[in-house]
């Protein structure tokens, strides 16, 4: 056999591999491995509505004047020989508000796109107003915007697509001051619609080693990673409020696993229901920290403090956890007074996932907005040295496509969704939706596990097209490289200081 | 049996281009339509507007292109964005120094300043017409928007989508612009230009090139774009020829080959470093910069793309500006401004901010009837704009009829001149290239308490 031929590891099925076999059985291989190769994908398929949005808009038709219209224009344009049907039957919509079997007089107002043609060309009798009720969905935070928007995405699982420009407020609070870069020539990659190179949505989940240490033999010593793959850098949260269940539970595991990523479940709840997998991250109290060892297929379990016991660093359940499981033991750590101690300390005694918690409007207890909490808790582990020992995966306020990069830039390896799983099931909300435990939802009644799966799976393949957008447009090949990238990001509060500065009244401070 | 046929047309809709008497009746109550709500005969349509473009600045729009004249009851001027353009204003002059407002009152705009023997372009109003490509919308669109360009003494771009033939008879106010795809390039379509537009992105999407849907992708739009009918057509990111600005430098030799008299403009969008693309397409040998910001329109973009990539408009030009400045090469080359760019006041805030001139193209649709519904894509019933803007289906884009599209675009211009004026005399400038770079002559209106 040849030499080369044995260090790649080729067997000719027909005795020993000779020169001029070598390249027709390379290429053989080479050809199983490349089809082999499953590049990243996530399956998404429209879904029917089973608790459709209200409509965007009402559409209200005179009878009286759309009668008379009719018989005008029947008299004007009528002829025996030469009828003009077509005039006399034509409406003023292309969407077919006005097409159902009695035309204008039971208009369809769920096909309306708010095109106001109707109410220009008629508006003696045609009017078109937004609807109130899609307008009260939500809250201040999480709008009805936000809402529709993941509505469609969870119903078609594409990166919604519109004509003209935005249309929205200038810069705006929030995830809104923040815009992302983009590069105008230089580009290492495309993916997406063009789709030449693959620009990958994997992260880390665990520890990286600092450096490696290798033996007299050559071999590894000292630490080595502690760490696994997910393929998009989001993860589903505890469900909020009211919303935990065991139909929502079986929902967001199955999807999670489908899709590779993880899904964060209270321990009782998969404990119950046997839903322990590698994909299913328990979160436990820190008083119930032994029953880590209930979960053997766990990779990740979290601990979360115990309700009514003093605000701290709990070592003890940290080190009990460890001690009884293999998985990777992360620390659940909410944006309150002493945060950045308690992270610190969680990172000095090993944990190597944080998983940072604010509201559900993306503040924390103080009232700064994530942006800065994750870029405070980044730099906080990166002045120390840390940042690649330790995942940070963050949650609170993530409601839109655009929140998932613009968090990363602030300093995540990945965010944790929760309100979006409500919403892309068609699921209602009252009140505000602001506290987590006080969120107060309503999921579908006949929630159909197959549809709701796929709904949470075209909710994530549209996320994670338009992040691969995001990526493609400044051209970064990996999520991975856009954590902390604050260069990669503008923000609107500071170039309004640059562009407007010495113009009178300006003070500057996005005031 | 032909009648009932007919008739069963008739009620399914059945799309044909149409006849005379349904081509009168419909275009007759649009225009009217439009001319009443122009007028207030009627309320203002509760669901009409947004921030950027409220209804006030929408109908004001309508009556310009109605009338001429600006209107004395809606806000003409500004959004309700509560940024940008929206929450700068002017410090006129008291009323006694003010100029008379007069046609002498200067708003010619140079397009080349580098003096190297190329086309030595005025124009008349410092805006020209922004790409919108054959395909994103109809020859119709197109003709009323270069017939008005010529009248003007202005310009319009083709976009990227072929140079429909009907283009030549106004050739000389055509840019024809050289995107990725390189739709419609030809020899000829260079060699009929005063000036080639290269597009390396667009501020509704940049950094992720252009898509007409393939419902949009008719027979005549993939005859003249050199492909096969209703297939999607993507203009890839970015040019896979231009790596560097020498890579670049080589695109505009080339284009200087096929029309040695052309000048030359480069469409970039507004990455933090568009200062440095700026001035490095000044050395590869551009005559004019022209920034789109991330506010501009399009035909179609993703969602995400619209705001959340590159920097609105009024943050780039000062940027780019002052760069230029530094660089000592601000008064060799013509900085343009677009994408979100509504009014005469948003055109003379974007010169005072420093920008030579600026590019509408929203703005010519809005006077064309356009409500900014979003659906200019193909929307639902995958035909496009229902108002035969943003089209090319055989029925939709008869209800804009060339010298109907052209006279109300006339109107408007002339409403946004007399504006420019207004503010120009205001200010006490009698020539529109006074007021570059002068921030001395804005003010900021700060947010009251608790906004």
């Amino acid at each position: 056999m040849l030499e080369s031929a044995a260090h790649v590891g080729l067997q000719a099925s027909d005795g020993p591999l000779s020169l001029d076999k070598f390249g027709t059985e390379s290429a053989r291989i080479g050809r199983e491995v490349a089809d082999g190769y499953h590049r990243y994908h996530i399956d998404t398929e429209e879904v029917d509505d089973v608790n459709p949005l209200p409509h965007r808009f009402l559409v209200t038709v005179g009878k009286v004047g759309l009668a008379k219209l009719i018989s005008k224009e029947a008299l004007t344009y009528f002829r025996p020989w030469d009828p003009h049907f077509d005039v006399i039957l034509s409406r003023p919509c292309t969407y077919g508000v006005f097409s159902g079997p009695l035309g204008g007089f039971i208009p369809r107002p769920k096909l309306c796109v708010g095109c106001l043609r109707c109410e220009v060309q008629h508006p003696e009798f045609v009017k078109v107003l937004p609807n109130p009720d899609l307008a009260k969905m939500g809250d201040s935070y999480t709008t009805h915007g936000h809402i529709a928007a993941i509505d469609e995405e969870a119903k078609k699982g594409m990166v919604p697509v519109r004509g003209q420009g935005y249309r929205g407020r200038f810069g705006g609070p929030g995830f809104d001051g923040m815009l992302t870069d983009m590069s105008e020539i230089v580009r290492p990659s495309r993916d997406g619609i063009h789709g030449r190179e693959l620009i990958g949505t994997a992260v880390d989940i665990g520890s990286k080693p600092m450096h490696l240490s290798f033996d007299s033999d050559g071999k590894l010593s000292g630490s080595t990673p502690e760490m696994f793959t997910i393929q998009v850098p989001f993860i589903f949260d505890l469900p909020p409020g009211n919303l935990d269940s065991t139909r929502l539970a079986e929902v967001v595991e199955s999807t999670s696993r489908g899709i590779d990523t993880l899904a964060c479940l209270d321990a009782h709840t998969v404990a119950r229901n046997r839903l322990d997998a590698p994909n299913v991250v328990p979160v436990l109290d820190n008083a119930e920290a032994s029953r880590a060892s209930e979960f053997p297929r766990a990779r990740l379990i979290e601990l979360r403090s115990t309700p009514g016991r003093p605000w701290g660093w709990d070592a003890g359940g940290f080190d009990l956890a460890r001690e009884v499981s293999d998985a990777i033991i992360g620390i659940r750590i909410h944006f309150e007074e002493g945060w950045q101690e308690r992270m610190i300390k969680a990172v000095e005694s090993g944990a190597k996932v944080i998983h940072l918690l604010a509201d559900l409007h993306g503040r924390g207890s103080d009232g700064t907005f994530v942006t800065e909490l994750f870029k405070e808790a980044h730099m906080l582990l990166l002045e120390q040295g840390r940042r690649d020992t330790v995942t940070l995966l963050g949650g609170g306020g993530i409601v839109g496509a655009d929140h998932v990069p613009k968090a990363i830039i602030s300093g995540l390896d990945a965010v944790a969704l929760d309100l979006p799983v409500l919403f892309a099931l068609q699921g209602r909300s009252n009140g505000s939706l602001r506290q987590r435990a006080k969120v107060d939802g309503t999921l579908p009644r006949e929630l159909d596990q197959e549809w709701a799966e796929q709904r949470l799976t075209n909710l994530c393949g549209s996320w994670r097209d338009q992040l691969l957008e995001i990526l493609g447009a400044m051209g970064i090949r990996e999520v991975r490289r856009l954590r902390g990238e604050f260069g990669r990001s503008m923000v609107v509060r500071h170039l309004e200081d640059e562009a407007f500065e010495g113009i009178a009244g300006y003070v500057g401070g996005g005031c | 049996m032909a009648l009932l046929q007919d008739l069963m047309d008739a009620y399914q809709g059945k799309i044909v281009k149409p006849s005379d008497a349904l081509l009168h009746k419909t275009t007759t109550l649009l225009q009217d339509g439009m001319n009443a709500r122009a007028f207030g005969e009627f309320e203002k349509p509760k669901a009409l507007g947004d921030a950027r473009w409220t209804d006030e600045l929408i109908l004001s729009t309508w009556y310009m292109a109605e009338t001429g004249e600006v209107p004395d009851n809606l806000n003409f001027k500004t959004g309700e964005s509560d940024g940008g353009f929206d929450r700068l204003d002017f410090q006129f002059l008291q009323e006694g120094d003010w100029l008379e407002h007069s046609e002498a009152i200067d708003t010619k705009l140079p397009l080349n300043r580098r003096g190297d023997g190329k086309n030595e372009i005025e124009i008349d109003i410092p805006w020209y017409g922004g790409g919108m490509s054959y395909g994103s919308v109809s020859v119709n669109v197109m003709m009323s928007r270069a017939r008005n360009a010529k009248h003007w003494n202005t310009l319009m771009s083709t976009g990227e989508g072929g140079y429909p033939p009907e283009l030549y008879e106004v050739k000389e106010s055509v840019i024809t612009q050289v995107a990725t795809g390189y739709f419609g390039v030809e020899e000829e379509t260079i060699q009929a230009a005063p000036i080639i537009e290269f597009k390396y992105a667009q501020g509704a999407k940049p950094g992720l090139g252009g898509h007409l849907l393939a419902a949009k992708a008719g027979e005549e739009v993939a005859k003249l774009r050199g492909s096969v009918p209703f297939v999607s057509l993507f203009s890839p990111f970015p040019f896979h020829s231009t790596y560097s600005v020498e890579d670049h430098s080589k695109h505009l030799d080339w284009i200087e080959t096929v029309n040695p008299k052309a000048l030359l403009s480069v469409k970039v969008s507004t990455p933090h470093d568009v200062d440095m693309v700026a001035v490095g397409s000044y050395y590869a040998g551009a005559h004019i910069i022209h920034l789109d910001g991330g506010y501009g329109g399009t035909g179609a973009a993703p969602e995400i793309a619209k705001k959340n990539i590159a920097m609105p408009i009024e943050l780039a030009i000062p940027k780019v500006h002052k760069f230029l400045q530094k660089e000592g090469v601000r008064d060799k080359v013509t900085l343009i401004a677009s994408g979100g760019v509504r009014t005469a006041d948003d055109i003379a805030k974007a010169i005072a901010l420093g920008a030579d001139g600026c590019v509408l193209g929203t703005t010519d649709l809005v006077g064309m009837g356009c409500t900014r519904c979003s659906n200019c894509e193909g929307g639902p019933s995958g035909r496009g704009c229902p108002w035969g803007l943003t089209t090319t289906d055989i029925e939709l884009q008869e209800w804009v009829q060339q010298d109907w599209g052209a006279r109300r675009l006339d109107n408007l211009y002339a409403a946004l001149q007399w504006r420019l004026r207004d503010i120009l005399r205001k200010l006490g400038l009698s020539n529109v290239r006074e007021l570059r770079g002068r921030t001395d002559l804005l003010s900021y209106i700060p947010k009251e308490a608790g906004e």
